[in-house]
């Protein structure tokens, strides 16, 4: 360990160097052999202690302890049902003003069933309309545009000759996708440690910031290919993970270049609750351990 | 006084877990004496600072306090608790997968050994570090240090569990060869 950068690359990994130190050490890295291994124990050993399992706390035998916990407990169940009592109220209040309204509608302005009926059954059905060849039109309304899900499936391909009879099981991914994936989840990891180390009231911060941004701009394509193709091959934990991520790095990317505290604090408070910085860390243990 | 409460038990649920695990570690495994230094740590906090502190900083002052109270067991006999952590572990009831709970507990015991072999204010900047998710500046609030000594003490852990591992794998093969 005689490199003078291996201690750099302790830094490196916790997200505590500066982007210009960043940079350098990154760029160090692709040459030197010895600081490459360090990096890959120095990873190896977090995953060893983040993945360590602790015993299941009990339950609180501290007296003193347990009754303000109690108390805590009573005030939190009586919030709930205050709420709950408040929620029907409002609710059977609304459901009243609903029915007679509908009420007053019907006595006032009858109208032909026909058409309502016509209405309920474009608005109701959600999925895509089958091609315009299937079922020619009956009805004299065209046909409304459904409203597109929010996840699209996957388009699937034709298989390559030979390749049906393949008794490859559909949820194994492709090799190079989990290369890509590992190495996204280690990009992703080291930007989002940056991020929550940046200090907006230091010198310089603004230029942290318009880094990371911009490497978060770099990366939101990648990740929305790697969720696709995460979905499609049927990885939800992947394809959960990359979800969480992606509006996180949406909301770093379209940060101003004048950042408030109040925005920069959001963006780490959701990272912070959704442990993102954790996961990631795992999993791109996990696949680069599954690659070798 | 009855919101108080009730934040304070919203603090305790998301905190108390993985401030047992903390001392767990720390303490070499104790996991009944982490369990007692955690919820002491909860209730010191609820008696003397609980309503003092600004936002965001009950966190820290509860893994402070807690260290502090981890130190003085280290400096007292301990054997008291060794006797009662065996009991507790003899009584601990039987796993319903006994290899897979075999291989748990023998990566915990690793780590945990791993872990004792460093100097205690190691362990717990990188334990800070790699559970928890602290930046070096929360560290030192935490550990009442400076940034840059935060930053040698990770360094110097993961240096000296590096080679203690790489020491322990040749020895492995070899016993194996």
């Amino acid at each position: 360990m005689s490199c003078r950068f291996t201690e750099k690359i302790s830094s490196l990994i916790d997200g505590e160097l500066s982007p210009v130190e960043a940079r350098e050490v990154e760029g160090h890295l692709l040459g030197c052999a010895q600081c490459a291994e360090a990096r890959a124990d120095f990873l190896s050993l977090r995953s060893q202690i983040i993945s360590f399992e602790a015993t299941q706390p009990g339950a609180v035998e501290n007296r003193a302890l347990a009754k303000i916990l109690s108390k805590g407990e009573r005030k939190k169940a009586q919030e709930k049902f205050a709420f709950g009592w408040r929620w029907n109220l409002g609710a059977g209040a609304l459901a009243l003003a609903s029915l007679a309204i509908i009420f007053l509608m019907i006595a006032l302005n009858p109208s032909p069933k026909e058409p309502e009926q016509v209405a309920v059954n474009n608005v109701v059905a959600p999925t895509p309309s089958p091609s315009p060849t299937v079922e020619p039109s009956k009805s004299e309304t065209p046909p409304q545009q459904p409203v597109a899900p929010k996840r699209r499936p996957a388009p699937v391909r034709e298989p390559k000759p030979g390749e049906q009879f393949a008794v490859v099981p559909e949820t194994v991914r492709p090799a190079d996708a989990q290369t890509m994936t590992a190495l996204h989840f280690e990009k992703a990891e080291t930007l989002l440690r940056a991020f929550r180390n940046v200090r907006l009231d230091e010198p310089g911060a603004a230029d942290e910031v318009s880094y990371e941004r911009k490497r978060a701009k770099q990366m939101i394509y990648q990740n929305m290919i790697l969720r696709r193709e995460a979905d499609a091959a049927g990885d939800v934990q992947i394809a959960s993970l990359l979800e969480s991520l992606e509006p996180i790095l949406l909301d770093i990317a379209n940060l101003p270049d004048q950042p408030d505290d109040d925005s920069v604090r959001v963006i780490r408070e959701r990272v912070e609750r959704k442990n993102i910085v954790a996961l990631l860390q795992v999993n791109s243990t996990a696949l680069a351990r599954a690659l070798d | 006084m009855a919101s108080e409460d009730y934040e304070f038990t919203m603090l305790f649920q998301d905190f108390y877990p993985s401030l047992c695990r903390f001392l767990e570690c720390l303490l070499g495994g104790r996991a009944p004496l982490a369990q007692d230094l955690a919820q002491e740590s909860f209730l010191q906090l609820h008696r003397t600072a609980w309503g003092t502190l600004p936002p965001g900083e009950a966190r820290f002052w509860l893994y402070r306090v807690a260290r502090n109270m981890a130190i003085n067991e280290f400096r007292k006999s301990s054997t008291r608790y060794r006797l009662f952590d065996r009991v507790v572990e003899a009584m601990r009831p039987v796993a319903r997968n006994p290899e897979q709970e075999y291989e748990t507990r023998e990566r915990k015991e690793l780590v945990l050994e791993m872990l004792q072999t460093l100097p205690e204010d190691q362990r717990a900047a990188l334990l800070l570090r790699e559970q928890e998710q602290l930046s070096y500046r929360e560290i030192g609030q935490v550990l009442n240090i400076s940034e840059s000594k935060v930053k040698v003490d990770i360094f110097r852990a993961r240096a000296a569990l590096r080679e203690r591992w790489s020491k322990r794998v040749k020895i492995a093969g070899a016993s194996v060869s």
